[in-house]
């Protein structure tokens, strides 16, 4: 059926194509005169970019936005964030607009959805996150970007309710436990993180050998004995401590980072760039054990995950280049977006970013996105 | 071929599917038809772009072709409504698209796209669905998709490449409107012109900045996808690799590179072009290069990443394509002698290289050695460097082919020879392991990288008589290595676990005799070396398997003995299945009990290196079957005489009867004739008419046993000894001689010589054995059984006779007779039992001196016990010398057999004395020392 139907759909797109930019550039005005009007205004359709038209579509490179794109793409292509994205409330006045993350955002996608562009361009956006003192144009940290694009977007959204599904689609709530080894006092402290950052080696400065054992050495309890004594307040002095972190929730998309860093004498940092799998279906319930969760039973249930999206660097620390393989949650392909071109790929070129030891050079997943299978 | 051409060959369920993309198509199918060609080469994917001038430019280019076409149409009636459509098409296009033309591009762009996805589709299909076609083996999946994923990441070469040309063009209009038009010194305000130049340059310069963008996010693209494919390509290799050490081990395995050669030489190619692009483009930033410039910052990037992956690839392209071998044992690569010629290949499996450049390979043996004691140094006595053959067939490829190499050892200073006895290091020099490695200056396209590659670990060994040893280690290390390279690997042996044992052993017969090992002679083989039946676990060490061995030798020896004797002399009838072989003494008499009388199988020895026996199955009218077997052969009868031949001419006299062959069915029940008939050796029937010199010549094993004697049953069997060989000589076709008769020929038995001590052989040379015993010896009483030598009817001087002296004892005496020696022949005379010793009361031994037999007894025949004369009385037929212990004499096999020792295994084919009376009279002399389960 999906064949026949997305051939018939194709041909349908190809009759009207001549036309349509025109007339989808017209719905564009009215929606924009019309968006203010209702702020429950939703459009008709819920996909992701490239769910929509059975095309994918790019962004194009203005200088220095692989790192912005591919998380763009990674947004995009999440249907839990453009629900959010979708029912966000229009700025009112024109500089409100071009300075609204979420509003250029959700002009974006509307761009690359209405688009017979192979790719569009994220100008308008770039120059908006340039206004909030996002400097462009340069070499990004992934990790480092994708936290302060969701940090504006959390800010500029004004509907508290959005808000908080943004924050439940996205932080992950854990417990971090100090406990004094003299007098067993123990302080508790919840706290929610954006994404978990693994270590790629152990605390021996071993390798670890799959994303699970990475997930383990994360939350495997640490002991601060010497340099790293705290104060404890009953004892009244420095006296060695267990430090541990507790998993307490997990969002619908979890986002792992791997570090993928190591910092070499006098203070060089140097990719990692030795292959380290990561699964297609995570399990939380057999990676962690009992003690290192901290969670009711029904929590733990939806613990089971599927990969989504891979965030891939190749290159060095100072000079190199991001691509994006994100599973289409509709079709349930994998595709490559690289700038402006998107591709059909398999799991095998997802498996080519697990990493060679010989190749410092070559593409690594250094953001994992990884889907809740049975959403709540 | 051009994609509309497979468009029109698709099958008719997809053919439809590209009618209904055409039926309501903007672009009529005439169209696409009469210029096929032309559209296809056109980057429509470009001209979609918004605000690109080059829609508009290939929209009127199509229109004119369109025009050209309908001129070139003749005038008559053939083309009409061809020429209506065309006219039409031209009208309707130019109306629909003359005010948009970057929507017809997208138009087109798409459907090329959607034909191009018919196609994969289709093709996927067909694949699927099309019978595997007989002349190509069928492919793995894997294989296709390596197929696929190379003809893709042509398809996105050409596109890049395609995008390439356009940038260029984009930068030369650009680059000529700026030579032209921008004139930053002089004052402009006032000239309206002037800023519209400026306007357009700067719209050139944001397309051709887009461009460049677009080209090094293709290029970005392509090299995420071949690394990929590069993979795929490794995860082949490493199963070649995997397979060529097996095959090494004889395993029956395909390690022909031509398919990989294709496929490293088609990413190799595509990887150079994609490097030659990147320097064009690096070209075109040193024309026009401006700020933010995107070649200004991803180029390097991409050249590094590019540079890498060749390296990569080509690194591990370069392969031992053929281990270092001797060429007089192919079959056991890895083994090599000094100063016996050797080989080794190595192979480039990207077949890319300059002409002009010579390549030139080079070998090293032991670069980096480990730095163990007394690891032995060698050189190579040959050219350790070579140029690079290149063949123009994809069959030769770019090979480096070493084959008259030899070693030499190195002497350290001053020790000279010997040196290793004071030297000597932790390992045995057949646990010692070397290497080979290539090296190859490779330079290609302006990239320069020395290759290296290494061989399998091999041994250096110095004596043929090491081989089988250096073979064991080369099993265990390529069966259990985890490292291709670990020179250490004897330091620490890890045990083998058995089901990867068991497949290894198999090899070994599969490729010396053809048939691998069945799961019974595995079964029997695990029960030998575990006791039990194994279990996946069951792990057997190193030490276990080539050293020690309860038996005198190692488990190892046994096996590579019995390949070396099916090698020699069974080949055809192990290949055949005729042989059952490794089966237990229990097992034996489970499959044999319940057939009938005269149903035999044949095996191999047990307690000796290298033999094979036959045992057969007798239904006395009353009490259990009863089973037989001869005294093992082994390669010294097998030289003289086929298997096959002795089982069709094999006779047990039993007194009073006729001769007859025992031996009337193979297991299970297959006619003796039937099935060795075609094995059997042609007899030369002589020509009646031509008068004859002399007889013919017929050489026949015979067994004989005495009438009254009991058949042992079964269960006498597990201490009992079976077989009693003594030998005798006899003149062709004659009776066996009756005692008495025997005329005294020349006195001189010969001197035992130690052939070779593990087969217990004793060659008597140059004497006319007779008669060692004196007619008298016949009447004695009690006297020992004695073997009799009796004297050819025919001899010419200087023949010899052939011995084969079982021990005599109180079992049933099967005595094998050899009738008519040969004159001139030499024989042998293997000693069966060497075991047995004290059989001889001292009144025989004197009787035996007394008769001149002195030679043939040992000096050490005063120490043998008595023997408990409980005898029955000799046959009057049988007039035999006692052969008694022959062995200690044999200086080598000495320790090995003697007979008080009491730790000396009881190997179960040989005749051991049979009375329960001789274990209790002979303390020295202990029961089975095997568990006596082991044989049931």
């Amino acid at each position: 059926m999906s064949q026949r139907g997305r051939h018939q759909e194709s041909k349908t797109k190809l009759e009207i194509s001549p036309s349509e930019t025109m007339k989808a550039e017209e719905e564009n005005y009215k929606e924009e005169d019309k968006e203010p009007k209702s702020e429950d205004w939703r459009p008709p359709s819920v996909f992701g970019a490239a769910d929509l038209k059975n095309r994918a579509v790019g962004l194009y490179n203005i200088g220095q936005t692989c790192c912005l794109n591919s998380l763009l793409q990674v947004f995009f292509m999440n249907i839990h964030f453009t629900k959010i994205l979708r029912r966000i409330s229009v700025p009112v006045c024109g500089t409100q607009k071009k300075n609204n993350v979420p509003y250029q955002m959700l002009l974006l996608l509307e761009e690359m959805q209405r688009g017979k562009q192979k790719a569009v361009s994220p100008r308008e956006l770039a120059i908006c996150l340039l206004a909030h003192r996002v400097t462009m144009f340069v070499q990004y940290d992934a990790a480092q970007l994708f936290l302060t694009l969701w940090n504006l977007l959390k800010k500029q959204m004004k509907n508290p309710e959005l808000v908080e599904k943004l924050s439940d689609l996205y932080t992950i709530g854990v417990q971090e436990h100090l406990a004094c080894q003299i007098c067993s006092s123990e302080t508790k402290r919840n706290s929610s993180m954006l994404t978990l950052p693994v270590p790629l080696l152990d605390s021996g400065f071993y390798m670890l050998k799959t994303l699970e054992e990475c997930l383990q050495c994360f939350f495997h309890p640490e002991e601060l004995t010497g340099h790293n004594m705290c104060f404890c307040e009953h004892c009244g002095k420095k006296t060695p401590f267990r430090q541990c972190v507790k998993l307490v929730h997990l969002p619908q998309t979890l986002t792992i980072h791997l570090k993928r860093f190591c910092f070499g004498r006098s203070a060089y940092i140097h990719k990692i760039s030795s292959c380290l799998p990561f699964p297609q279906d995570l399990d939380f319930n057999e990676v962690l054990t009992e003690q290192q969760c901290q969670a009711y039973d029904s929590e733990k249930a939806a613990w089971q995950y599927e990969l989504f999206a891979v965030v891939a660097h190749s290159g060095s620390t100072s000079c190199g280049h991001y691509c994006a393989y994100i599973r289409s949650l509709t079709e349930c392909k994998w595709y490559c977006f690289n700038d402006s071109l998107v591709e059909q790929v398999s799991w095998d070129d997802v498996k080519s970013t697990y990493g060679h030891s010989d190749l410092s050079w070559g593409q690594t997943a250094y953001l994992l996105f990884y889907m809740k299978k049975h959403p709540q | 071929m051009a994609q509309w051409q497979e468009v029109q060959q698709l099958p008719p369920t997809h053919l439809e599917r590209v009618h209904q993309l055409y039926t309501n198509a903007a672009l009529p199918m005439t169209v696409r038809q009469s210029l096929a060609d032309w559209i296809e080469d056109q980057d429509w994917q470009q001209a979609a772009e918004p605000f690109s001038s080059h829609a508009r430019m290939l929209f009127h280019s199509l229109l004119t072709l369109l025009g050209e076409q309908l001129g070139s149409l003749g005038p008559g009636d053939e083309d009409f409504m061809l020429k209506h459509n065309l006219r039409k098409a031209r009208i309707d296009l130019q109306a629909a698209f003359e005010e948009h033309p970057e929507n017809f591009a997208n138009l087109v762009a798409n459907l090329l796209q959607e034909e191009r996805c018919i196609l994969r589709r289709a093709q996927a299909k067909g694949q699927v669905e099309a019978p595997p076609a007989p002349s190509t083996a069928p492919q793995s999946s894997q294989e296709r998709e390596i197929q696929q994923r190379l003809a893709e990441f042509r398809t996105a070469l050409q596109e890049a490449e395609r995008a390439f040309r356009h940038m260029e063009d984009l930068q030369d209009t650009f680059d000529f409107s700026y030579k032209m038009y921008y004139l930053p010194g002089q004052d402009h305000s006032h000239d309206p012109q002037y800023a519209q130049h400026v306007q357009a340059l700067q719209a050139k310069l944001q397309s051709l900045d887009r461009q460049r963008r677009e080209v090094v996010a293709q290029i970005q693209q392509l090299l995420g996808r071949s690394e990929t494919l590069r993979d795929f390509l490794q995860q082949e290799l490493s199963a070649w690799r995997e397979r060529q050490q097996r095959s090494c081990l004889g395993a029956p395995t395909d390690t022909c590179l031509l398919q990989l050669q294709g496929w490293f030489t088609a990413l190799g190619e595509g990887l150079f072009q994609l490097l030659q692009l990147l320097r064009a483009v690096g070209e075109l930033r040193q024309k026009v290069t401006y700020e933010q410039d995107p070649l200004q910052s991803e180029l390097p990037l991409l050249e590094k990443r590019l540079q890498e992956q060749l390296t990569c690839l080509l690194q591990s392209a370069f392969v031992v394509e053929q281990q270092p071998c001797m060429p007089n044992t192919p079959k056991r690569p890895l083994v090599l002698r000094t100063a016996n010629k050797f080989c080794t290949r190595a192979r480039l499996l990207v077949r890319l290289h300059d002409r002009n450049h010579r390549m030139e390979a080079n070998i090293h043996i032991d670069r980096d050695p480990p730095k163990t004691r007394g690891f032995r140094k060698f050189n190579i006595l040959t050219s350790s460097s070579k140029t690079v053959l290149v063949g123009d067939s994809p069959r030769e490829g770019l090979v480096c082919d070493f084959q008259y190499l030899t070693l030499k050892e190195q002497k350290g200073g001053g020790s000279g020879k010997g040196s290793r006895g004071s030297n000597e290091g932790p390992l045995a020099v057949t646990e010692e392991l070397h290497l080979i490695t290539f090296t190859l200056a490779y330079a290609y396209c302006g990239l320069e990288l020395k290759l290296e590659t290494s061989t399998l670990p091999f041994v250096i060994i110095s004596n043929n008589n090491q081989l089988s040893s250096a073979w064991a280690s080369v099993l265990w290390f390529n069966m259990l290595s985890p490292n291709p390279k670990d020179q250490q690997f004897f330091s620490t042996p890890p045990p083998a676990p058995w089901p990867r044992l068991a497949e290894v052993l198999s090899w070994q017969f599969q490729s010396i005799a053809e048939r691998g090992l069945s799961r019974e002679h595995l079964q029997m083989l695990a029960e030998k070396l575990f006791g039990s039946k194994p279990s996946p676990e069951s792990a057997l060490p190193w030490t276990k398997f080539s050293k020690d061995g309860a038996a005198g030798f190692s488990f190892w020896a046994w096996l590579d003995g019995i390949l070396a004797l099916l090698h020699d002399h069974l080949k055809q009838l192990w290949k055949d299945g005729l042989i059952l072989g490794f089966v237990s003494r229990k097992q034996e008499k489970k499959l044999l009990k319940v057939k009938r009388s005269g149903t035999f199988l044949i095996r191999f020895s047990e307690s000796m290196l290298g033999g094979v026996t036959c045992t057969w199955v007798e239904h006395p009218e009353s009490g259990p079957p009863a089973f037989r077997a001869v005294v093992p052969y082994t390669a010294a009868e097998l030289a003289s005489l086929a298997l096959p031949d002795i089982i069709r001419d094999y006779q047990l006299l039993a007194e009073e009867n006729i001769p007859e062959n025992p031996l009337l069915f193979l297991y299970p029940d297959t006619a003796r004739d039937e099935a060795f008939g075609p094995y059997y050796s042609q007899r030369h029937e002589g020509i009646l008419t031509k008068k004859k010199e002399y007889l013919n010549q017929r050489l026949i094993r015979v067994s004989s046993r005495q009438p009254h004697e009991t058949w042992q049953t079964e269960e006498d069997l597990v201490v009992a000894t079976e077989d009693l060989e003594t030998l005798r000589l006899k003149s062709g076709g004659q009776q066996p001689e009756s005692p008495g008769t025997v005329p005294g020929g020349g006195r001189t038995p010969g001197t035992p010589q130690a052939v070779s001590p593990g087969l217990q052989q004793a060659v008597v040379e140059g004497v006319v054995l007779q008669q060692a015993v004196a007619a008298g010896l016949g009447t004695q009483q009690p006297g020992p059984q004695v073997a009799v030598l009796p004297s050819p009817q025919q001899l010419g001087s200087g023949s010899i006779g052939v011995l084969q002296t079982g021990m005599g004892n109180l079992g049933p005496p099967v005595v094998l007779q050899l009738l008519q020696v040969g004159p001139g022949g030499q024989g042998v005379l293997p000693t069966g039992g060497g075991a047995i010793g004290p059989l001889l009361g001292s009144g025989a031994a004197e009787l035996l001196l007394g008769n001149g037999a002195v030679g043939l007894l040992p000096s050490g025949l005063g120490d043998l016990e008595g023997l408990p004369l409980q005898e029955p009385e000799l046959e009057a037929g049988a007039v035999q010398l006692e052969a008694a212990e022959l062995l200690p004499t044999l200086d080598d096999s000495a320790v090995l057999l003697d007979p008080s020792d009491p730790f000396l295994p009881q190997p179960e084919d040989v005749a051991l004395p049979a009375t329960p009376s001789l274990f209790t009279a002979d303390g020295d002399f202990p029961p089975l020392h095997i568990d006596a389960s082991d044989f049931q």
